[in-house]
């Protein structure tokens, strides 16, 4: 493919888009993806609800990333590469091509940050990413981050997404993941970003007794899009997903997960709950894939949501595909309103409406915040679903 | 100053008119039972005493030590010092029923111009409370009435009135499908409660009860009206002959 071919399908995305000089074959890869499918529309099975061409055909403009800071902390190698540097690993999930967003990011991120620990490192301390999205009117960006945990290391991240983006602007974020085998991560997503646009896509690999747990909790933003995909490649794999959403009247948030188990003897555990208020909308697209070769799977989802509104709407979709046919799978998803008799029996005892209403839904959330180990960051969620309940309540 | 005056309330669910007329004074330190055939109303009183929004009133007043009962929110209710004991207490996935307590007792104490209890002193009170209706000690980390069984439900009802200390407390059907053993420890739950302060209204279907809870009047509720008031003698009259021979009677009157 010339320069002036490349220039010219990006640029029909986002106006003066120019893949950088590096990463040639993973960018070149992800060109051809968006030259034979472009920017998937309402159309397409997976974009049902959520409509993220409308931005690209009201035009955006490329700006250099908003960077994503982070804490120096003992036992993890941080570094930002950009055109020189190169890592192999960035890009080995191929995920850009297979999603457009994906190919998207690949085509277009500046600079990837890498973050890596080294076989065998307990790291004790969290790390914390730290992602302020300041995007004005029609601005795009796309960031890149690289999370290696090799062979019987152990990490804990949080990535925060904050800020107040103008509500016409998007920020593409691709985090590629391996776990190494006999390996821990725990990655915490909040996403709390105002009116802004977030589009992201978590692409993680499991090597063999590996244990992944993920939690997203997602407070604000007028859309949000979360791809998380799971690829449990070896054997005796344990993995956690959750996520806890609060969805207020004009924003929309939707998480889709797929997690692949390609192995015999893995567990997958899913539990995505949320709340929704006002004219909200939310949608929740899970699927658990056992091919033939993963016999002993053990698969589990579920999907509650709680509907404070009559004009709030949820799209649950959890799915599963079986091949294998010795395996334990089950999934679920319920939506509904909160329980008026258990208000009432709570006011019964002195606490107001308000009081009882958070407190039951403070319990719901629970079995999501829960799964975040650290205490100080689930003390610091609960003030703030709190906090959004009032807003939803108001 | 009588504790609790209902005059001639009448309230319906659903555009069914369940309470026609109801008169009652409690003064404070006695112990009511209201009994009655099913449907006459019984634990539609509890509803509308409690301020259950379902049931929808429709006349009378109902002062609460000088206040005007109807008038406040269910909350506000509690806080003055009304107790309803379920008869079905819900079940609160996730709430366990320290942090249940924890809010309830200080929403209570606030209201009532107490100092708040410190967590050491909170466990200590909870704990002593929980004695008095035998639960055991790992109540506080259980989720509120979930998997409990139907005695150890009301008998955490009892624990809940135990914490709350209110002037007046409603037993709806406590005793409803309890084994002796723990209709026992129910009853000996409220006995200890019992003062000169405070009062109780006890409805309930069956006679039984009322041998450990022994009130000063029995009341007799029919097609949503008290019929009958007496000692606690009605009741053994009750047990024996039924409601029937009051129903006749009405009907002949």
């Amino acid at each position: 493919m010339n320069e002036t071919m490349t220039t010219s399908i990006l640029s029909e995305f986002v106006a003066g888009a120019k893949s950088p000089a590096s990463f040639k074959e993973i960018r070149s890869e992800a060109e051809a993806f968006l030259a034979e499918n472009g920017i998937p529309s309402k159309k397409h099975e997976d974009w049902k609800y959520t409509n993220i061409k409308r931005w690209f055909d009201n035009g955006l403009n490329l700006v250099s990333a908003n960077d994503v800071t982070f804490n120096s902390i003992d036992g993890v190698e941080t570094q930002c590469i950009a055109s020189v540097q190169e890592d192999a690993l960035i890009g080995s999930s191929a995920v850009h091509t297979k999603e457009a967003h994906a190919a998207l990011n690949t085509s277009l991120f500046e600079k990837a940050l890498v973050i890596r620990v080294k076989k065998g490192t307990q790291v004790e301390d969290e790390l914390i990413l730290n992602q302020t999205i300041n995007l004005k009117d029609g601005e795009f960006s796309a960031t890149r981050v690289l999370i290696v945990v090799e062979d019987n290391a152990s990490l804990k991240v949080q990535h925060h997404y904050t800020g107040s983006a103008s509500n016409s602007s998007l920020l593409n974020n691709l985090t590629e993941v391996f776990v190494g085998q006999n390996a821990q991560l725990e990655l915490n997503y909040v996403q709390e970003i105002g009116e802004g646009n977030l589009m992201t896509t978590t692409e993680v690999s499991c090597e063999r007794d590996a244990n992944f747990t993920t939690n997203c909790i997602q407070l604000s933003g007028k859309l949000i899009r979360n791809n998380l995909n799971i690829r449990l490649k070896g054997e005796n794999v344990e993995t956690h997903l959750n996520g806890f959403y609060m969805i207020n009247s004009n924003e929309l948030f939707d998480n889709h997960t797929h997690v692949d188990h390609l192995v015999p003897h893995c567990n997958s555990n899913e539990t995505y709950r949320g709340i929704l208020a006002g004219n909200a909308t939310g949608v929740f697209n899970g699927k658990v894939f056992v091919h033939r070769d993963a016999q002993k799977t053990n698969g589990y989802q579920s999907n509650n949501n709680i509907l404070l509104s009559d004009d709030a709407t949820m799209n649950s979709k959890p799915e599963l595909e079986i091949y294998a046919d010795d395996v334990r799978c089950s999934h679920g998803s319920t939506t509904g309103q909160l329980d008026e008799d258990a208000v009432f029996y709570l006011r019964a005892r002195g606490l107001d409406e308000f009081g009882a209403t958070a407190l039951l839904l403070t319990a719901f959330a629970s079995e999501v915040l829960n799964s975040i180990s650290n205490e100080e960051l689930r003390a610091i969620l609960e003030e703030k679903i709190q906090a959004k309940l009032k807003e939803m309540r108001a | 100053m009588s504790l609790l005056k209902i005059k001639n309330l009448k309230a319906r669910v659903e555009d069914k008119d369940i309470l026609n007329g109801f008169n009652l004074t409690v003064n404070p330190g006695e112990v009511h039972a209201i009994m009655g055939p099913n449907g006459s109303g019984k634990s539609t009183l509890a509803s509308v005493l409690a301020g259950n929004e379902n049931y929808e009133v429709t006349g009378g007043e109902v002062d609460f030590n000088g206040k005007d009962l109807l008038d406040m929110a269910p909350e506000e209710r509690a806080r003055e010092g009304l107790f309803l004991a379920f008869q079905y207490p819900v079940e609160i996935p996730g709430v366990s029923n320290v942090n249940f307590m924890k809010n309830a007792v200080a929403e209570v104490r606030k209201h009532r111009g107490l100092e708040q209890l410190d967590a050491k002193d909170f466990l200590a009170f909870m704990r002593e409370k929980q004695q008095l209706v035998e639960l055991s000690g790992n109540l506080a980390g259980r989720s509120v009435n979930e998997g409990f069984s139907g005695g150890e439900k009301k008998r955490n009802e009892i624990f809940q009135m135990a914490m709350l200390d209110p002037k007046l407390a409603i037993l709806d059907e406590t005793d409803s499908g309890l084994d002796i053993d723990a209709l026992r420890i129910v009853a000996s739950g409220v006995n200890k409660l019992r003062s000169k302060d405070n009062a109780f209204i006890v409805i309930t279907h069956y006679q039984r009860l009322l041998d450990y809870i022994v009130p000063d009047f029995v009341h007799v509720l029919y097609n949503g009206k008290i019929v009958r008031s007496g000692g606690k003698e009605l009741a053994l009259e009750l047990e024996e002959k039924g409601y029937d021979w009051i129903k006749e009677e009405l009907a002949e009157a």
